[in-house]
Formats: structure tokens, C-alpha cells, sequence
């Protein structure tokens, strides 16, 4: 389908439901995926905000150990603080897991139990080396602000199968990246695709309810409305922006209703509850988040993003000091939740046509990074987007493989390098998108996720 | 003698056998396998333009040069690449070759590379190159057309072509909303309305047209549309979001620029080199220069507060200016020639990089922007005040070996510095730069220093100055800042002690990034003097050893009365020199040296321009002279897609080979040539174009027309249009009589609800902006206003000259729920309650007045009345505001 013709539905008949119905048009694209089949209908990102330590986590490097405290063999290339060439072991055991064998951390004892699920992207390669450009980076395919995320892309390219509820959410624990919303932004797409932050708490989105107690005023108000609105139409002629905007009433009062229904989870059982960790304290918020995630893809949802808790004292994944401590508090907190995740989504035939991808903006330095003054054991790592590690599983990636490989040092990506813009590619390739197809015009260009990048890497696709 | 030279050449043709054979074994398959994927002559675009399946184009090279220089592994590009020495050439990209095959690589090169291979590739097109000659000819590089006519014969003759009819008249009020929503973005009063319909005078139109282009309004309308342009933003994005300070007074340079109806010509002419200008325009009261607040433009794009690459930032923010430069006037994408010939328009990336050079030759600096008059009549005041004993003492530094004392201030003049006010007028004086003058605290002023890349890790600089705020970051109005890659990065504040003391800070990201200082006094009680900066690689300040004592006294407050000085965020020349073009787009691979011109494809001289400075005055000149023809109708077409809803070019910002051709060509050109006629005087294009049939058409388009040309490029009718995100707002503080009239002035912090969040977030503003227009609203990049942006309020990141019209939930929802919308209903409400009386027909007769300029029909009245029975007048106020006639214009 065109893009004009795409504009042109889109204003006629814009809102969530609206793509659905496009799609439908064009002879039920969305479920076949838009240029060949789709193995994933919808996406879960887990994004782990401020770069985790790929040496930590999934890509042991017992050279780190066996070297600790000497200096690095080469010039490491310019980080964003104090440039560190001390050697840094990690602080936390391996082991082999599952049929794959693959290693990972005593940090994620229970992501490790679903190990054979998992595509394990050990080479991946970003392109910059502070927060804020590297998450628009991850996000949109370019380090600058403003351009659109890539949920925004995905509902563009798709829709959404929801008729009540947006096609992208963010879900939030007390954390919002540096970057700020904008990291889920439309940019020059239509304002319909860009990301929804739902917040906890009974209200999650914005201006969505009435004042307490003004709902029957609503239904008094939305009726006298119709009809002056009708009226409006006799006086200005027919002309398909008006129509849409008095359709977009309708589409707005039905998620009203969606909404509270998705947050009572009364329905879910003891066992589904604990299996996400709604249980225990610290795995709670992210619990509560992963369980939303799936709830929002069991409605249509086609992109939903999960952003990491807030833990009091730390930031984010970004431990430039106290390392230990902090990626262990980060990882306990989303360890069962997103082990939940994976096994429920597996349990009720959604992993299938279900993407979840792990990983954060970027990894961490092999170094020790010493604040001023500080004791060694409060060492902690700078970022590096040379190599680390990201992971997807279901919707049509490879499981139980373990992809690429960083240096001894876990610096540099040295094989089978999977840059961002192939990360992207192949998500899209999942999700049944030609990446150099899913263009839109602007600035005189015809705009893409990967910019002019990209490959789509055959390896990771099962 | 033959078989001397067969003697001689055996040995050579035997080695070049085994030559022959080590390439084929060691080094062809590799290249194969390893390269070809992406460096070959069968590719369509071979990556950097390598091709390494030749022997020519393996010597030839690529972009960046040979691959390989036989006999010389050391200057050989490709055995750099494949060593993964250079951290920015690594090659083959998914990871290094064993060391096996590299060494294999050095010694086929140390043997002279023998490569047995043909010397050309099969044929290939050569790349084409671009044809300026060839790209004059297309229709918008061509001069205006001469031409004719009025407006509507115009577009008369092109729907007579097509046996189309155009709508009729619309009601004269219809008329006058469709009129005071283009030039004022507000609703016309009933009084307003009352009095048109009842002025039966040949002229009223154009009365209603005089009056509302002489409303102040009308700048702030337009303004707004201009900030469109220019990606106006009042902080940097990014991670922190830190304030653009001052950005409100350029809003306020656009403001009063359409107001006034400047000039356009001298208008762009200011925005490139307002600095520059021979005679500056001054505002109303003579108090301040007008001309260089336009320069601003350049810097509201986003600012890394730690980019990790100090020359890519660089070439980034470069760009981005280039980017909006080039589409903001000219309406082409010059920033698309930035990493190779532009695709499709005849814009070399030579031209791309002549015109970095000027930018990269410019720099913004914190400047006072004082009027010679007031400068002078300051000066005369600071003369009269007598003088403060300021005398810092003698002190000696113990200089450790890492120690470099980067200034003194023991210099007789400022030499590295740029003083702007007064506050530094006189230069240092005993050793120390000091912004009370001969001991005025009313003075301000600031002193810029020259560039430099920070050396060290540490910064210590010895000052006395008032007490600051840190929390006011940017903000706090006596500081010594470090700007670092154009971000104020690290701020050394006085302890307000009265005494000088050492104030170290780490440079923990400014290190090795392109910095000054800037030493600012905005404050008229307060004061800076700084006495030695010292670089170190020490965290604690050189001992400093007294061999004089001070004798160092505050100021009072003067008896005479300095008048104020207004600050501004200007441009100047700074280090002006060429770039060197950037192979394909990369710093770190870098061509020949282009001297700074403009697009060749516009410039009419045989000789190449004499720049001075910069350039930047000359880059105005050109723009406003061989540029002209485009640059009119570029801006004539911003003008007409306003009131028309399309431009005659539907891609304002793209006038190039991928943008639409003109549906008028002759109408846009005779446009143009009138604009530029006149003096290129806007508000003079508005009443034309305010005063045609065209504009009087209904919106109810004939079933005819609309089947022959759907999209309406023809107009033959008006089309129906949604008000902009401001205007929706506007109109119901308006309506709800709570729209403070109030112009210009310091932005109003926005509402901040809990939906949204993230670093930088300040405090909340008041939920209805006290009552001020939506333009005045701060342009907080991280944290734009939710309600506008669900009515695609621009992203402050490029050019945008045609805002989206989406419709989605949230307009909806926000119009349904949103708790500033609720209030105006109830403020409106309150207010027709006392206006209208008890009377309930009465009431709902003057809130349709209000909202939609005319009264109800009868229905509409019985079923206003019908509700009010169980719901109250604030009740009838949110349907009204909710109502598709509220946000839509016929």
C-alpha cells in the first residue's frame, strides 16, 4: 500500500481501530505480516535502562578473573568518564543451563531456566556512548531527538489488532530514561503511533476518565454532542477529517471501559500471580509489569515496552560504582518477572507470535571505574556500546542459541557483529516487515527504522 | 644480449609467478569472501565506493584514497582496516581476520601487491557527477516568470480549463471567523462580527482585513507559524534539558518583525548576519539593537550536554543548522549533500561544505545588546559614579609541574576576550576582571574568551563574586561559565564572602572538548571579579601566597540611575576558515579543503564570492539577491498555504526534485515578483490574497468539482481546516474571558501533569498559563505540553512549515476530561452567567455567539435548553467546546 493511501486512511479514519481496519482493506496484511509471512504478531521490549553488564550477565569472560587488576593489552577507546584500562573480573559465578548449555550469571538463576527459549546475541554493537543518543539510538535508529520510536513504526507498518486501547505502550515503574519521553515518540509519523506511557496506580493514562462522579454528565454531554455535531456537518459539508473527529468520540469513550478492564487482574490465578512475583516486594513492580505485558498483547496490543523499576539508591542499570550490589538489586528485581513472563506466555501458545527482546542501550567496560576517593569495592564500569549482549525469545527467533562473541576482554564484538540497525531489521523481519520497505517521506527522503543500514540477520531466525 | 636480459629477467619473472600464486591463494579468496559483499564493481553502490575486485579499483581506491600502496604496507589503507588499529577503520565490520591473514596481507603488499587480476573492472558507469547547467533548468532554480493578472484570473482560468465552477460566496460571517483565525488565531467577539454584518460601506472587507493585520495579535499568529520554521525550542533536550536562555526575546524579534511589518528581505538578512549589518535596526525605544537577536535561530536545536565525540557534536549542530537554513528559505534540503552528492537536486556536497565553513565559523556568545545610545548613556552614568577601592592585593601562585596558568587578567587589555555592556567596558585592571567597573553593582555585562580544548582535569579559578545559586544552573545571574562543544557545562560560583577564594572543579566531560569561559553579570546588585584561572591535573588549588594585603570594598548602590540593558544570545565571527569536505559524511575521513561558498546552482557570478569574516554577511547577500526568486516564493507559498490550508507547492519545505510542482506556477511567480515589488512587505501579500474571491469561497464543495479533482488543487472551494493546537487553546481561554492580552516577555513555565516525567522536569507551571497565549507558553523540549501535542504541535527538531492534522484518541479525551479544558467550561460559563442573565435562551444565544460567531438555530437552542433542565451551564460550555464546529474553520 501506498503511503498516501495510508495518510489518507489515516486521517479519515484515524485512532486504534483504524489500522485494524486498513489492514482489513488491504486483504488482512496485519496477520500475514505486511511483505511476508510474520512468525511475530506483537513485540514485548524488556528495556534495561542504563546499559547492564554484558561480563555479568550473559557473556562470561574468565580472562577478566584471571587478569584482574592489570592493565588492559590496548588503548580502550574514549568512554564517557574517566577513561579506566584496570582490569575488572566479574564479581559473579557462571554456569552452563539447559539443553543450549548456554552460560549465564548466578544474577539470572531464573531466565537462565528458560535458557533454551532464548536467542543469545553476545555481539551486538551500538553507536554511541552516552545515555540519552544511544536510548533514542535503540529506540529509533538515530541518536538525535524526534524521530520515531520503533513501536511507532510497528503500528505504522501494522496497526493494531486492539479496537480500544493504542498499539504502543510504555509501562513505567518510577523510571523514565534520559531522553525522556521522547524515546517513544511518533517523531514525523502520525501523532495516532506514538507511545502511550500507562503509570501505575489506578489512573494510568492521562485525561483518560471524567472527574469523579461525572460519568452520567458524560453520557448526557456526549449525547447532546452527536447532535450538534451533526448539525455541524449539514452546515460545513461532508468532508472526512470532521467525520473522523466525531468518530473518534466513540473510539475514546470504548477505552474507557478497556482500560479499567485490563488493570483488574482479580481474574488471574494465585499460581500466575506468584509466577511473576507478585508476591515478593522486590520483584512486584516489574511482576505487575510483565503481567500487563501480556495482557496488553492478549488484546492486540502489537508494541509494548517495559521500562526498568526505580530501586531506591540506584541508578538505573548504570553502575558506575558499586557494581556488585546494584546489578544484583536490578537483577533480582526482574530475574522472576521475567521468567514469569516467558513461561506464561509459553504456557498459553503466545510465545509463538510473541517477540520479547532483552538488552539495554548499551554494555558496560571490562574496566574498573573508581569514583574519586572511593573504596575498590565500590568499583563499578563505564559504558561501552563496542559489545554486549541483548536477547530475544519467541515470535520466530531461534531458540537456544547462544549468536557472536565479544573479545576475550567482553570490549569489542569480534564475531558475527549484530549492529542495532540489524537488531531492527530482524525485528521487523520477524514481524513480517521488509525493513527497506517500511519507508515514509519526509524531508525528502523516504525515511526508514534503519536509516540507509541494516541486514537482517538469517542466524537469529528460527 | 638476449641471453643477458633473459638472465636478468627469470629471476623477476619467477618472482612475479610466485607473486602471481600467493595472491591467488592468500589473499584472493579472502578478499572474496570477506570483502566483495560489500566492495564490488557488481554492487550498485559499492560501500565508500571501493571496489576490490580489480586491480585498478583495488589501487585506485575509494573515497578515502588508495586501498593500498604496493610496496608500502605501512601507508596501505587496507591492511590498517583489517588490523583494527584505527578504532574508527575496522575492517571486514563483523570482526577482525585471524593474525595469520593479516600477516599474509602485509607481505603481499611489501612484495608490491602482485595482482594478477584485470585492471578494470567490467565496464561500469561512471558515477554521473552533478550538472549545474543542467539543474538550472528545472523550474525553481529559474528567475521569476514574468506575469500578470489579479489572484482569481489566475485560478479562474485553470478551472475554466477543466470546466470547473468554484464555490460561491460564503456568509460574510463565515467570512470574517475565516479571516480573524488566519491573522490573529482567535475567534472573532460577536461585537466583531456584529459590526462587519452591519457595515453595508463597498470597503468592508478590506477595513476588516486593515484592522485585524493592525491587531498585535497578528504577530503573535505569525510568529508562531515562523517558530515553526526555525525548530524554536527554549532548552536543549537531551538528557538534562537545561535552559536556552534568552530564547524568548528572538520569539519576541519575530513577534514584533511581523507586527511591524519588516521587511522579509531584511528580515532573513538579520537572521544570517544580524550582527553584521552596517545599520542595525533598533526596537521602538531605541534601547536595544533589534537586528542581532534574529541570529538565535541557529542555536534551538538540541545540545548534548556529554557527547563523547567533541568534532562529530560539532558537524551535527552544523548540520542540523544547515538543514534548516536550507529548507527554512530556500525550501531544499541542502543537509541531504551532506555525506554525498545530493540525490536528486544539483546540490554537490561541495556546496554542502562551502557553506559549513561559514557555519562552522560562527559561534554564540551571551552578549548585552545595548543600543549605541543606551550604551552611552550608561557609560555617561558610570562616569558620574565615584569611585570604590577594589584592590585585590598581590598574591604569587606555587605553581606545581602540572600547573598552567591559563589567564591572569595582567594584560592591559582583554586580548583574548570579547566584553560585551559595560561591566568589562574598561578593561582588566590591577590583574583581575572585575564587573563593578569603577564600583557599580547596577552594571552588567559579559566577557567571552576565546576556544580552546580543555588539557587538563582540573580547572581552578580564583574569584570573588556574589553569592550563587547553583540550583539556578544557567540560570543564576553572576557566574563564570565553561561551555564546552556549545554547552554551558560547569558553573564557578562566588561564595559572596567579599574576599577572593579558589573555586576547583573537575572536567570530568568538558576534558579534551572544545570549550571557553564566559564570565556573565546579569545582576544589578551583585558582582564578579576573577583573578587567575589555572588548568591542572591536581584536585587542590596552587598555595597562594599573599605578598600584598587586600583592600577590597562593595559597592553601594549608585545615586545616579543606570539605565537597564537587555541581554541577548547573538552571533559573531569567531576564528573564520574553510572545513575540509567530510568523506561521506565521516570527520574522521576527511578530503580537500572547500572554501566557503554558497549553492552554486544559485550563484550568478563567474567568480567564486569574497567572503569577509565568516561569510555570513555575504551568505545574507546572496540569499536576498541571486537567491531572491526562491527565496520570495518559498516565503510567498508559506504565506498562501496559511490562508489557503495547501501551499501552491504542497511541499513548503521541499521545493527540490522530490517536492510537488507548483498547481500555479504563474500565480506563485506573479506573487513573488508582487511580494518582492512591494518590499517584500507581508502584511501587503496578506490584504492581496485576504481580498480575492478565492478566499470568499464557501467550503461546500459541487459534487462535480470534487469527483474532477479530489484533492483540490485546483480550489474550488475553500477547504474546511482544524485549528492548530494553539488556537484550540486560545480560542477557549478567549471565549471563557480568560485570555490575558498581555505581549512578549519571559515564557510561563508549562503545566506539568503526573503523566509526565523524566529527567529535567521542572516544577509545574499554573494549569492555565496564566491565561497567556499558547506561543508564550515555554518550549520545553522534554517536556512539551501533552494537550498540544495530541494536535500535532511541531517537534522542535527541523523545519516543519506544514503541520500534521491527525485525529486521535486523546484529543477526545483530552476535550472530555482534561482538567484545564474543564475549567475554561466553568470560567466561560461563570462568565456568560453574569453577561447574559437568568435568562437561560439568553444565555445559551450568547455562548453560541462566542463559540461559533453566530446564534443558534432554533433546534439547537430547544435542545441547549432541554439539557440545561438537568445539568448546568458549565455542562453546555464543554459541549460547545467539544463541538466539531469549535475546532474546525469553514
Amino acid at each position: 500500500m501506498s503511503s498516501n493511501r495510508r495518510d489518507f486512511l489515516c486521517r479519515a479514519a484515524n485512532g486504534f481501530g483504524a489500522m485494524a481496519l486498513m489492514n482489513m482493506l488491504a486483504s488482512g496484511a496485519a496477520k500475514n505480516g505486511m511483505h511476508h509471512p510474520a512468525k511475530a504478531k506483537a513485540v514485548i521490549f524488556l528495556f534495561m535502562d542504563g546499559g547492564p553488564s554484558q561480563m555479568d550477565t550473559f557473556d562470561p569472560k574468565p580472562r577478566l578473573r584471571q587478569d584482574h587488576g592489570k592493565k588492559l593489552p590496548f588503548q580502550p577507546p574514549t568512554t564517557v568518564f574517566n577513561i579506566s584500562d584496570q582490569i575488572f573480573g566479574s564479581p559473579f559465578d557462571f554456569k552452563q543451563y539447559g539443553q543450549s548449555g548456554a552460560t549465564v550469571s548466578d544474577l539470572f538463576p531464573h531466565v537462565a531456566s528458560c535458557v533454551d527459549d532464548l536467542c543469545i546475541v553476545r555481539s551486538m554493537v551500538a553507536d554511541h556512548s552516552e545515555h540519552t543518543a544511544a536510548n533514542y539510538f535503540i529506540h529509533s535508529g538515530s541518536g538525535f531527538q524526534g524521530r520515531p520510536s520503533m513501536g511507532a513504526w510497528v503500528n505504522y507498518g501494522l496497526g493494531t489488532e486492539s479496537e480500544n486501547l493504542p498499539g504502543f505502550i510504555v509501562l513505567e515503574s518510577g523510571l523514565i530514561p534520559p531522553g525522556g519521553l521522547d524515546c517513544f515518540n511518533s517523531g514525523f509519523l502520525p501523532a495516532s503511533y506514538q507511545g502511550t506511557l500507562f503509570r501505575r496506580g489506578e489512573h494510568p493514562v492521562a485525561d483518560l476518565t471524567p472527574p469523579p462522579g461525572q460519568a452520567d454528565a458524560q453520557r448526557d454531554k456526549l449525547g447532546l454532542l452527536a447532535k450538534f455535531n451533526k448539525g455541524v456537518v449539514d452546515r460545513f459539508g461532508q468532508v472526512s477529517e470532521l467525520d473522523a473527529t466525531i468518530r473518534n468520540y466513540e473510539l475514546a469513550f470504548r477505552m474507557q471501559s478497556a482500560v479499567p478492564d485490563l488493570l483488574d487482574i482479580s481474574k488471574e490465578t494465585e499460581v500466575t500471580k506468584t509466577l511473576y512475583g507478585l508476591d515478593d516486594k522486590l520483584t512486584e513492580d516489574f511482576g505487575r509489569e510483565c503481567l500487563m505485558a501480556r495482557r496488553l498483547v492478549e488484546r492486540g496490543v502489537r508494541f509494548v515496552e517495559l521500562l526498568t523499576p526505580a530501586r531506591p539508591g540506584l541508578d538505573r542499570w548504570d553502575q558506575h560504582a558499586g557494581l556488585e550490589n546494584g546489578h544484583r538489586i536490578n537483577a533480582k528485581s526482574t530475574d522472576k518477572p521475567i521468567a514469569g513472563l516467558l513461561k506464561d506466555l509459553k504456557a498459553r501458545g503466545l510465545l509463538d507470535s510473541t517477540l520479547v527482546v532483552w538488552g539495554g542501550e548499551f554494555g558496560r567496560t571490562p574496566c574498573a571505574q573508581f569514583g574519586d576517593n572511593a573504596p575498590e569495592k565500590n568499583v563499578g564500569r563505564d559504558h561501552n556500546p563496542f559489545g554486549f549482549t541483548m536477547w530475544m525469545a519467541g515470535g520466530g527467533a531461534k531458540p537456544g542459541v547462544v549468536h557472536g562473541a565479544t573479545d576475550d576482554f567482553g570490549y569489542f564484538a569480534v564475531e558475527n557483529k549484530v549492529h542495532i540497525h540489524d537488531l531492527h531489521a530482524t525485528m521487523l523481519h520477524l514481524l513480517g516487515i521488509d525493513h527497506k520497505r517500511l519507508t515514509y517521506r519526509y524531508s525528502g527522503r523516504d525515511m526508514r527504522l534503519t536509516d540507509v543500514h541494516g541486514n537482517v540477520v538469517r542466524e537469529l531466525i528460527g | 644480449m638476449r641471453s643477458i636480459l633473459a638472465i636478468l629477467c627469470l629471476p623477476a619473472a619467477l618472482l612475479a609467478a610466485e607473486g602471481d600464486e600467493f595472491f591467488e591463494s592468500r589473499i584472493r579468496p579472502v578478499l572474496a569472501e570477506k570483502c566483495y559483499g560489500c566492495h564490488s564493481s557488481r554492487l550498485r553502490e559499492p560501500k565508500a565506493n571501493l571496489q576490490l575486485d580489480s586491480r585498478g579499483a583495488l589501487r585506485k581506491g575509494g573515497d578515502s584514497g588508495p586501498a593500498v600502496v604496493p610496496g608500502k604496507p605501512a601507508e596501505s589503507r587496507l591492511l590498517k582496516a583489517i588490523s583494527y588499529t584505527d578504532f574508527h577503520l575496522r575492517m571486514p565490520p563483523a570482526g577482525k581476520l585471524p593474525d595469520a591473514v593479516i600477516a599474509d596481507f602485509n607481505s603481499w603488499i611489501a612484495m608490491g601487491a602482485p595482482d594478477p587480476r584485470a585492471d578494470a573492472p567490467a565496464a561500469r558507469k561512471a558515477p554521473a557527477g552533478i550538472d549545474l547547467d543542467k539543474g538550472r533548468s528545472f523550474w525553481a532554480f529559474q528567475p521569476l516568470a514574468p506575469a500578470s493578472g489579479v489572484i482569481d484570473r489566475f485560478l479562474l482560468s485553470k478551472l475554466q480549463q477543466k470546466q470547473l465552477t468554484p464555490a460561491p460566496e460564503a456568509p460574510r460571517a463565515a467570512w470574517l471567523r475565516r479571516l480573524t483565525f488566519d491573522l490573529t488565531g482567535l475567534p472573532p467577539t460577536p461585537a466583531e462580527v456584529d459590526a462587519f454584518l452591519a457595515d453595508n460601506a463597498p470597503n468592508a472587507h478590506a477595513k476588516a482585513v486593515d484592522r485585524l493585520l493592525a491587531s498585535p495579535h497578528y504577530g503573535e499568529r505569525w510568529g508562531r507559524h515562523w517558530l515553526d520554521l526555525v525548530r524554536f525550542a527554549e532548552t536543549n533536550g537531551h538528557e538534562f534539558d537545561n535552559n536556552k536562555l534568552d530564547a524568548w526575546q528572538y520569539r519576541d524579534y519575530v513577534i514584533r518583525a511581523f507586527n511591524e511589518d519588516v521587511p522579509y528581505n531584511t528580515f532573513v538578512r538579520e537572521h544570517i548576519a544580524g550582527d553584521l549589518l552596517a545599520k542595525p535596526r533598533l526596537s521602538k525605544d531605541g534601547a536595544k539593537l533589534e537586528s542581532p537577536l534574529a541570529t538565535n535561530f541557529l542555536w534551538f536545536g538540541e545540545v548534548l550536554n556529554s557527547a563523547t565525540d567533541s568534532v562529530k557534536s560539532k558537524a551535527d549542530n552544523v548540520d542540523n543548522q544547515l538543514d534548516v537554513i536550507g529548507k527554512t528559505f530556500l525550501g531544499l534540503t541542502v543537509a541531504c549533500a551532506r555525506c554525498h552528492d545530493h540525490k536528486f537536486d544539483p546540490i554537490p556536497t561541495a556546496d554542502y561544505y562551502g557553506m559549513a565553513g561559514i557555519l562552522h565559523s560562527t559561534a554564540m556568545r551571551e552578549a548585552v545588546i545595548d543600543s549605541p545610545q543606551r550604551a552611552a548613556e550608561i557609560r555617561q552614568a558610570h562616569s558620574r559614579a565615584t569611585p570604590v577601592i577594589r584592590n585585590p592585593g598581590k598574591t604569587k601562585l606555587v605553581l606545581r609541574p602540572s600547573d598552567e596558568i591559563w589567564e591572569d587578567f595582567n594584560g592591559a587589555n582583554w586580548d583574548h576576550w570579547l566584553p560585551t555592556g559595560e561591566a568589562f567596558a574598561n578593561g582588566p585592571h590591577q590583574g583581575i576582571a572585575d564587573s563593578a567597573g569603577k564600583g557599580a553593582n547596577e552594571l552588567v555585562g559579559s566577557l567571552t574568551s576565546r576556544k580552546f580544548r580543555m588539557p587538563k582535569h582540573w580547572v581552578h579559578i580564583r574569584l570573588n563574586a556574589a553569592k550563587g545559586d547553583r540550583s539556578l544552573v544557567e540560570r543564576e545571574p553572576v557566574r563564570l561559565t565553561l561551555v564546552a562543544d556549545d554547552y554551558k557545562s560547569v558553573h564557578f560560583l562566588g561564595s559572596g564572602k567579599g574576599e577572593f577564594e579558589w573555586v576547583s572543579m573537575r572536567m570530568t566531560l568538558p576534558y579534551q572538548r572544545l570549550c571557553y569561559f564566559e564570565i556573565v553579570d546579569r545582576s544589578r546588585t551583585g558582582n564578579i571579579a576573577v583573578d587567575s584561572i589555572v588548568f591542572s591535573e591536581e584536585s587542590k588549588p596552587p598555595e597562594t601566597q599573599m605578598l600584598e594585603a587586600a583592600d577590597w570594598r562593595e559597592p553601594s548602590p549608585l545615586p545616579v540611575t543606570i539605565p537597564p540593558s537587555s541581554f541577548g544570545m547573538i552571533a559573531f565571527d569567531e576564528s573564520p576558515a574553510n572545513v575540509k569536505l567530510h568523506i561521506r559524511g565521516s570527520h574522521q575521513n576527511l578530503g580537500d579543503e572547500v572554501p566557503r561558498h554558497f549553492l552554486n546552482v544559485l550563484w550568478r557570478s563567474p567568480e567564486p564570492p569574497k567572503l569577509a569574516g565568516s561569510g555570513r554577511l555575504q551568505l545574507a547577500d546572496w540569499l536576498t539577491s541571486d537567491a531572491s526568486a526562491l527565496l520570495a516564493r518559498v516565503f510567498v507559498n508559506r504565506v498562501w498555504k496559511h490562508h489557503f490550508g495547501q501551499g501552491l507547492v504542497r511541499t513548503t519545505d521541499n521545493f527540490g526534485l522530490t517536492g510537488e510542482r507548483p498547481t500555479h506556477r504563474d500565480l506563485l511567480d506573479y506573487l513573488a515578483q508582487r511580494f518582492i515589488d512591494s518590499g517584500w512587505s507581508t502584511k501587503q501579500l496578506h490584504r492581496e490574497i485576504l481580498l480575492s474571491s478565492a478566499y470568499r469561497m464557501s467550503s461546500r464543495k459541487n459534487e462535480a468539482a470534487a469527483a474532477a479533482d479530489p484533492r483540490n488543487d485546483l480550489l474550488h472551494h475553500f477547504p474546511v481546516r482544524r485549528l492548530e493546537a494553539e488556537a484550540v487553546r486560545d480560542s477557549m481561554l478567549a471565549v471563557s474571558g480568560s485570555l490575558n492580552p498581555e505581549l512578549y516577555g519571559p515564557s510561563v513555565v508549562p503545566h506539568i501533569s503526573r503523566y509526565q516525567d523524566g529527567r529535567g522536569k521542572p516544577k509545574s507551571g499554573p494549569l492555565d498559563g496564566n491565561g497567556r497565549r499558547s506561543l508564550y507558553i515555554e518550549v520545553r523540549r522534554n517536556f512539551l505540553t501533552p494537550m498540544f501535542l495530541a494536535f500535532d504541535y511541531p517537534l522542535p527538531i527541523s523545519t516543519i512549515g506544514s503541520r500534521g492534522t491527525s485525529t486521535v484518541p486523546s484529543q477526545a479525551l483530552i476535550l472530555m476530561n482534561n482538567e484545564f479544558v474543564l475549567a475554561q467550561a466553568a470560567n466561560w460559563a461563570k462568565r456568560v452567567e453574569s453577561g447574559a442573565g437568568a435568562d437561560n435562551l439568553n444565555r445559551v444565544r450568547l455562548l453560541f455567539r462566542q463559540a461559533f460567531g453566530r446564534a443558534p438555530e432554533q433546534w439547537e437552542a430547544d435542545e441547549s435548553l432541554a439539557f440545561l433542565k438537568a445539568r448546568p451551564l458549565a455542562d453546555l460550555a464543554h459541549v460547545l467546546f467539544n463541538s466539531a464546529e469549535f475546532l474546525y474553520v469553514q
